[in-house]
């Protein structure tokens, strides 16, 4: 790896000549700002040796300007005033590689969103202008030439989350022949969509097109599939990531267990005693079980908070004895530890439903037949509680159900984001009811939002079906009823507000479309992945329309649902753009870091080890023999924490030397 | 009708409240499965409720119900409602809701299948002079074949407003004498033809509203 210094390299060995290039940026700037004198003013400045201004600096022209200043007038330290360094600052930096110069010569102005955006007196404007000029004239003349560092990208990715954005993501990388660690919580891959029976628009069976997915991810020879499992510990920088994995027990081998489920059949339980969790607790399940039939890996799990053998130990094991020869139970199982090392990292953790419990004038969990649209979701699945009846708590098929969008979403008292997806699966919840039991359909709406590829076209086929639409928000769902018509019944109230006046509408299931929200642990996992959250706790892009899969961690990108409510199709999307993002990394085989790392004058520290435990990044070390502290450049992220708590001032940051800030803090404040 | 009839217990201070809230009951599904299968009204499940067609409507100032009002109404069946507004009754079938409508609803012929409703169940105010008039119009082209202008004129008034018929009189002798009004009966010839065309016309109508 190239030194990120070249100690006496140019350092102040020839006297500074600087250019100074004022960007109009159309009228960006030079509407607010006099660019003619603040070029002027430069021009005069000690050191400066010439001064333009041009329309549009960032422009092939603009940057001819300063190559042909660089080779006829020797100009060896660059002062760029105009926008954010965080849009040009690698093009500036590419021009004075051109020109053949070190490109950290170079120090750049923001005289647009600092100055001309936020500065309506233009003359004040001008001045402000001149003393940030100035400040940068003076700061680049002690600027010393720095290399970025190049490390190496380890091949590897791992994927967190076995939903259908981390289904997608794992094979498109594994079809590229990279190895993937594909991580679920769960039992099972699949996530939500395995729940569902139909989707939308066009009425798909989900698990037909899900399932090959989930198939080919079990069978892939790059994809190392790890279920029931979690992160606990994630070190390390980008391309070389180690990440720490904790299995949890299921008490099954699992290369022994080939998923017959004689054992479950064989259990002592002769019937389910538990909450079935893969069906929202709409069915029972024994101790050892299968979440559904196509589950991947299809590797059963014994749960040992109800499993005898594991609360009295007295077990007639009648499970191990038809598992027989194959000996695939172990009731010793501990949870294991693996340790990786990977390059890249995508986050597929996608979201949780909305607790309709929350709202209570709906009556979920006191009204037996108000129903979420997931447990609903069930019902109607051939796989689910009911073998796909939608049919009411007594068996009895409801002849009326009123679907209440908006739950849990649009709303200041609990979330207030739309959550993106529920109109259209309210539509799809709403043909399906219609379809399997003749029942009359109510949609109580706020706003039919449908923008998608045939989703518009979805609606106003359900619209045809003679499913009634009423524009309102839900008052109260009550079994109270003021009207023969309405006895045993629950009474949904909403004002009609397209017929502008107020209905109580009688029906024998309530169905309530939930919102989707971060998962609950979202802080935790960004904390461990070293990423950030929106206040919502959707994990935050590193900008909204450009870099929408990126994170502000290099290396880790985010796909599916946890970066926002997401459907299925904007999922697989996303997930193919994180896993091409991962791909284009490690392609590139090796990346470039800011040298803006710390460094220790040798000299100087005094062994107080006060910096090593303040290093989020692990990166300083004690040399036991100098009894000095010691900084690893490739783990040191340049965050400056070490610099600023340095007792002895022993610590320095490359581009951030003491000198260079003072010199800039001098010059903003030296009135000319 | 209790909790949620008419209050009368303030009328003795001129104020009396009624029940404006709907309840199920008071929908009529065989008139919302009427209006979608009428002539006319095969789209009007689809409709939006965007409220073009009340933008658009030059009338629609002095409607009770909005044209958007009475698609949404007559789909979910409030027959009452629907039937008793006078908006129906306003609608001059200029057809600026029908030229707009984005999901391409026949607006203006569902305003002639209720108006036709209406009057068959007697469902608006007797001596309104628009639904009279209609009635006299198809009336006189089922005996004659065509209609009579003056006599049109003359029947309707003395079936809604008897009285502006004397202030109209001066109006009526000058048409009579510049020659503009006949009070000749005008009649066609095979007005059997006619019978049989109108009474085929009704049939299909009702074994579409079937």
């Amino acid at each position: 790896m190239p030194e990120i210094r070249s100690p006496g390299d140019g350092a102040n060995r020839e006297p500074p000549r600087v250019g100074v290039y004022v960007c109009h940026c159309g009228t960006n700037i030079a509407g607010t700002v006099d660019v003619k004198a603040v070029t002027e003013y430069a021009a005069k400045l000690p050191g400066v040796v010439v001064s333009r201004d041009y329309k549009y600096m960032c422009s092939d022209p603009g940057q001819a300007l300063i190559q042909q200043d660089i080779s006829e007038h020797n100009v060896n330290r660059v002062v760029v005033a105009s926008c954010s360094p965080l849009l040009h600052e690698p093009t500036f930096r590419r021009v004075l590689s051109r020109a053949g110069i070190n490109s950290f010569f170079l120090q750049m102005v923001n005289i647009r969103e600092h100055v001309s955006w936020v500065h309506l007196d233009k003359q004040a404007a001008t001045e402000k202008t001149k003393d940030l000029v100035r400040a940068a004239v003076r700061r680049v003349s002690l600027h010393k030439p720095l290399q970025k560092r190049r490390v190496p990208i380890n091949p590897n990715v791992l994927v967190v989350g076995g939903g259908i954005a981390g289904i997608h993501a794992a094979l498109t990388l594994a079809d590229a022949g990279k190895q993937v660690y594909l991580v679920e919580r769960e039992p099972t891959i699949g996530g939500h969509m395995a729940k569902f029976d139909k989707t939308f628009p066009t009425l798909d069976c989900a698990a037909c097109i899900l399932t090959p997915k989930m198939t080919s991810v079990g069978s892939h020879p790059h994809i190392t599939l790890w279920t029931y499992s979690e992160i606990v510990k994630v070190e390390g920088y980008v391309g070389n990531y180690k990440v720490q994995v904790k299995r949890k027990p299921r008490y099954i081998h699992e290369d022994l267990c080939i998923g017959c489920q004689e054992c479950i059949t064989a259990c002592v339980y002769k019937e389910g005693k538990t909450p079935d969790q893969f069906n929202l607790g709409l069915s029972k399940r024994k101790p050892v079980y299968l979440p559904f039939p196509q589950a991947v890996p299809q590797k059963v799990v014994i749960d040992p908070e109800t499993c005898i053998q594991f609360k009295s130990g007295k077990c007639k094991k009648t499970c191990v004895e038809a598992c027989g020869e194959r000996q695939a139970i172990d009731f010793t199982q501990t949870e294991k530890f693996e340790e990786i090392e990977v390059g890249t990292i995508i986050l597929a953790t996608g979201f949780k439903t909305f607790d309709a419990s929350r709202h209570p004038y709906y009556g979920y969990g006191r009204y037996p037949n108000v129903y979420t649209s997931l447990e609903v979701e069930r019902l109607i699945n051939a796989a689910g509680p009911t073998g796909g009846e939608v049919v009411l708590r007594d068996g009895t098929r409801p002849k009326s159900v009123g679907i209440i969008h908006c739950v849990g979403s649009r709303d200041a008292n609990t979330n207030r984001w739309c959550s993106k997806v529920c109109c259209m699966y309210s539509l799809k919840l709403a043909h399906l009811i219609k379809e399997r039991t003749g029942a009359e359909v109510y949609n109580f709406y706020i706003d039919m939002r449908t923008p998608g590829k045939g989703y518009e076209e979805f609606y106003d086929r359900l619209l045809d079906e003679g499913v009634h639409f009423v524009r309102g928000r839900v008052a109260e769902v009550s079994d109270w009823a003021v009207h023969p018509s309405e006895e045993g019944k629950l009474v949904i109230r909403a004002e009609d507000t397209l017929a502008a006046f107020v209905r109580r509408i009688p029906v024998d299931m309530v169905v309530l479309s939930v919102g989707l929200e971060p998962q609950a642990d979202v802080q935790e996992v960004r904390r461990l992945f070293n990423i950030s959250c929106s206040t919502e706790g959707w994990f935050l892009e590193r900008h909204p329309k450009l870099a929408p899969v990126s994170t502000f961690t290099e290396g880790v990108y985010i796909a599916g649902a946890c970066q926002g409510p997401k459907d299925i199709p904007d999922s697989v999307a996303q997930a193919g753009a994180a896993a091409a993002e991962a791909l284009a990394l490690i392609d590139a085989q090796f990346v470039e870091l800011e040298p803006y790392t710390a460094f220790i004058s040798e000299e100087e520290c005094s062994g107080c080890k006060s910096c090593i435990p303040l290093c989020p990044y692990q990166a300083i070390s004690f040399v036991e023999d100098k009894k000095k502290a010691a900084i690893n450049e490739v783990l040191c992220k340049g965050c400056g924490t070490c610099v600023a708590a340095c007792p002895s001032g022993s610590i320095q940051q490359n581009f951030f030397e003491d000198d260079e800030i003072f010199e800039e803090i001098e010059g903003v404040l030296a009135y000319a | 009708m209790g909790a949620f009839g008419t209050h009368t217990m303030w009328t003795e201070v001129g104020m009396e409240l009624k029940r404006t809230v709907k309840f199920e009951a008071d929908r009529d599904p065989e008139f919302a499965r009427w209006i979608s299968h009428t002539v006319g009204g095969e789209r009007i499940r689809q409709c939006l409720q965007c409220g073009l067609c009340s933008g658009s409507c030059p009338l629609s100032l002095y409607m009770d119900y909005t044209p958007r009002r009475l698609m949404h109404l007559s789909r979910e069946g409030f027959k009452e409602e629907v039937l008793s507004s006078s908006s129906i009754w306003l609608c001059t079938a200029c057809y600026a809701c029908m030229v707009e409508c984005p999901k391409k609803i026949n607006v203006t012929h569902l305003m002639y299948a209720l108006k036709q409703r209406a009057i068959e169940e007697g469902f608006y105010p007797k001596r309104f002079p628009i639904p009279v008039m209609a009635q006299q119009f198809s009336r006189m082209v089922r005996r004659s074949g065509r209609i009579t202008e003056s006599w049109l004129v003359v029947r309707v008034f003395l079936r809604s407003a008897i009285l502006r018929l004397l202030g109209m009189s001066k109006l009526g002798l000058r048409l009579f004498l510049a020659g503009r009004m006949n009070v000749r009966k005008e009649r066609i010839e095979r007005r059997q033809e006619i019978v049989a065309l109108l009474d085929s016309v009704a049939a299909t109508r009702k074994e579409l509203a079937l």
